[in-house]
């Protein structure tokens, strides 16, 4: 049967997962109902989840013993995050983890407790890490006014504000594992946010990597770029590999954000009771979903909330609710105000 | 065996976001037009090492190796004529 894709009906939904045809590059084919990513969708096999369980046992059972931390963990103090850091602790006891909170200036009273506490219960090291909040927020302003600055497939994954502050946390975490010589990094990414569960880390593809953020960067007008990327020197020719393997345990544990939920407030964690439905720590969120929603056409958790839809880890309901944008967040003017905009 | 060009194309526009109309000529660069990210590179990588039974070392993931369409169809046939 040939494809019969057809674009922007203005009402068009796939029929299994939430992506719109209203959105650019989403299409539906009119004789299956379905997007193009549901219509190609093939479920991870009980066999290949049975094998990367085994591999992440194999590796954070028996961490290699080079610095002071096996793990260097991004915790932002939302659900997903503090739920991983508990579990992995519970999992792997003997794990030493420094678990790093990146404070880009929005981050709620709430999740900063909640990242402590979490770091406390699970006998981690917490670190806080932040950057010049004046500068910072010169740099989220310049993601809010560019336009293309993330150029295809990034600007479906995220907002142009989440996409600068996810890199700016993975170089500087990067960064850590490489100068205190820990094996692994632990992300709490959702199913819907990445496919690798696991990803080795060498110096052609840092230095790539690297390129690329500098790059998004200098088209946003970021002048002052250094303290944002990896130390250059320490993936310069000539420095030694890395050694350093990023796990994301969502891809390999199931998913289920209700039930993370309800046990991280069993353990102590608390609501900050955030208006915006997609983030549970960051108070720039719903602002960034709402800028890259005007700039674009193109909510930047949809994709997200799609794949999670589409491999059984969310109602279909409960992701079109997620999708709403509610304009009257106060936390939107408050935003804009903070970044001169 | 189909060309990987052929399939890298098709995967780039059932599993990403490459427009059907788009044209990509051999040397263009994938990342710098944002027809990749680091994310879908993985991806592409694992829909590659499955398509065509090979195993694709870390160190061959070079943008000299997979930022261009005749670059990752030349890592693969290499790969898969031994």
């Amino acid at each position: 049967m040939d494809k019969c894709y057809v674009m922007a009906k203005a009402t068009l939904t796939c029929k299994k997962c939430v992506l719109d045809a209203t959105t650019p590059g989403i299409s539906i084919n009119d004789e299956t109902g379905l997007c193009q990513f549901c219509e190609h969708y093939t479920p991870l096999s009980k066999e290949k989840k049975e094998e990367y369980r085994a591999r992440m046992d194999t590796l954070l059972k028996s961490p290699p013993h080079r610095g002071k931390y096996d793990v260097i963990f991004a915790l932002s103090g939302g659900v997903d995050s503090s739920y991983t850091l508990y579990r992995l602790k519970k999992e792997y006891p003997h794990l030493r983890i420094l678990a790093v909170q990146f404070d880009n200036g929005f981050i709620s009273e709430t999740a900063l407790e909640n990242a402590q506490k979490f770091c406390d219960l699970t006998k981690s090291t917490y670190m806080h890490l932040t950057l010049d909040q004046i500068i910072l927020q010169d740099t989220f302003s310049k993601a809010a006014r560019s336009t293309g600055a993330y150029p295809g497939t990034a600007k479906y994954r995220a907002s142009d504000i989440c996409n600068t502050c996810i890199s700016i946390i993975k170089q500087k975490i990067i960064e850590l594992a490489i100068t205190t010589k820990s094996p692994f990094i632990v992300f709490a990414f959702s199913p819907g946010q990445t496919d690798a569960p696991f990803v080795t880390l060498t110096k052609p593809f840092l230095v790539w990597m690297r390129k690329l953020f500098d790059g998004n960067l200098k088209a946003m007008g970021v002048t002052e770029r250094d303290a944002y990327l990896i130390d250059a020197h320490l993936i310069q020719p000539g420095s030694p590999e890395p050694e350093v393997t990023i796990i994301h345990p969502f891809l390999i544990w199931e998913y289920n954000k209700p039930e993370f939920k309800k046990e991280c407030i069993r353990l102590g964690w608390i609501d900050p009771d955030l208006k915006d439905h997609n983030s549970s720590n960051c108070l720039l969120n719903a602002f960034a979903i709402q800028n890259h929603l005007e700039k674009y056409h193109i909510h930047s958790y949809a994709y997200d909330l799609a794949a999670l839809v589409r491999q059984g880890n969310m109602e279909r309901d409960d992701a079109m609710k997620k999708l709403k944008v509610d304009a009257s967040d106060a936390s939107i003017e408050e935003v804009q105000r903070k970044l001169n905009l | 065996m189909q060309e990987p060009r052929e399939d890298i194309l098709d995967f780039l526009k059932t599993q990403g976001f490459l427009n059907e109309k788009t044209v990509l000529q051999d040397n263009d660069s994938l990342s710098e037009t944002g027809v990749i990210d680091s994310i879908t590179l993985l991806q592409l990588i694992d829909f590659l090492e499955g398509k065509y039974n090979i195993q694709i070392p870390v160190e061959m993931i070079t943008p000299e190796n997979f930022d261009t369409l005749a670059g990752i169809s030349q890592s693969v046939m290499k790969l898969k004529n031994g």
